[in-house]
């Protein structure tokens, strides 16, 4: 593992285009400031982690009883259609 | 039914289905996390699945997945993206996306993962599964089902 001291205001740069800056230093933590190109994406460890432990469960649910799961679903979600979701701004 | 997401793309004809159409194939550039070598899906729609949808992937250990519209659990659920993830979905304003929030049996519970919903693009059939920064919603969000 590579390791820099950095001070307020200082940065690393990772290959072309990603910079994590140091915006403050506190008593309970860092708050990091990050460029990055808009296909790269930036996640909190913490959270990526529970979405691949989500979805390393999901793919282990099977779907052979897919159906029957269904039929209870149906009985207990609303019946209400779904207006279809543009991007939004 | 409950639902006109299924039909918002072109799917697969059924579960059976083993013949891969290319204009049916949904690209995920990135795979999903922990299913990062899996870059392509097709979604397998039948009536006795609704309001379930398969999310088959194609690549790598095959990963297979259940997913439903996060609205069927939460009518009011935002379905707002950043800039950066319509990008990436190359969407535009107009574009009708398909949100599908991934669904898991843990322990008997029937858990929807309504933090990191996969959003598809259907004009592009480009997908995404969105990790936002900040949420209001849980990854394992319990269903009603007994």
């Amino acid at each position: 593992m590579l390791v820099f001291t950095r001070k307020r205001n200082e940065a690393i740069v990772i290959g072309n285009g990603i910079e994590v800056r140091v915006l403050r230093v506190g008593k309970d933590g860092v708050r990091l400031g990050i460029v990055a190109p808009p296909d790269i994406a930036v996640h909190r460890r913490e959270i990526y982690d529970a979405v691949c432990a989500a979805n390393q469960s999901a793919a282990a649910t099977d779907a052979a009883g897919a159906s029957e799961l269904a039929a209870r679903l149906r009985l207990r979600l609303p019946d209400t259609p779904v207006a279809p979701a543009t991007t939004g701004a | 039914m409950s639902t006109s997401t299924a039909t918002a793309l072109p799917v697969a004809p059924g579960p059976a289905a083993s013949e891969v159409i290319p204009g049916h194939v949904v690209a995920v550039r990135d795979g999903l996390p922990g299913f990062e070598h899996c870059r392509r899906f097709v979604i397998i729609a039948s009536s006795d699945l609704e309001p379930l949808v398969q999310l088959q992937g194609l690549d790598g250990s095959r990963p297979s997945f259940l997913a439903l519209d996060p609205r069927q659990v939460r009518p009011d659920y935002d379905t707002r993206l950043t800039l950066a993830d319509r990008m990436r979905l190359e969407a535009g304003d107009t574009d009708v996306l398909l949100w599908l929030a991934l669904v898991r049996l843990e322990g008997g519970r029937l858990l929807v993962n309504l933090r990191a919903p996969v959003v598809i693009n259907p004009r592009r059939m480009l997908g995404l599964q969105v990790v936002a920064a900040d949420s209001p919603y849980d990854t394992a969000y319990a269903l009603p089902v007994d």
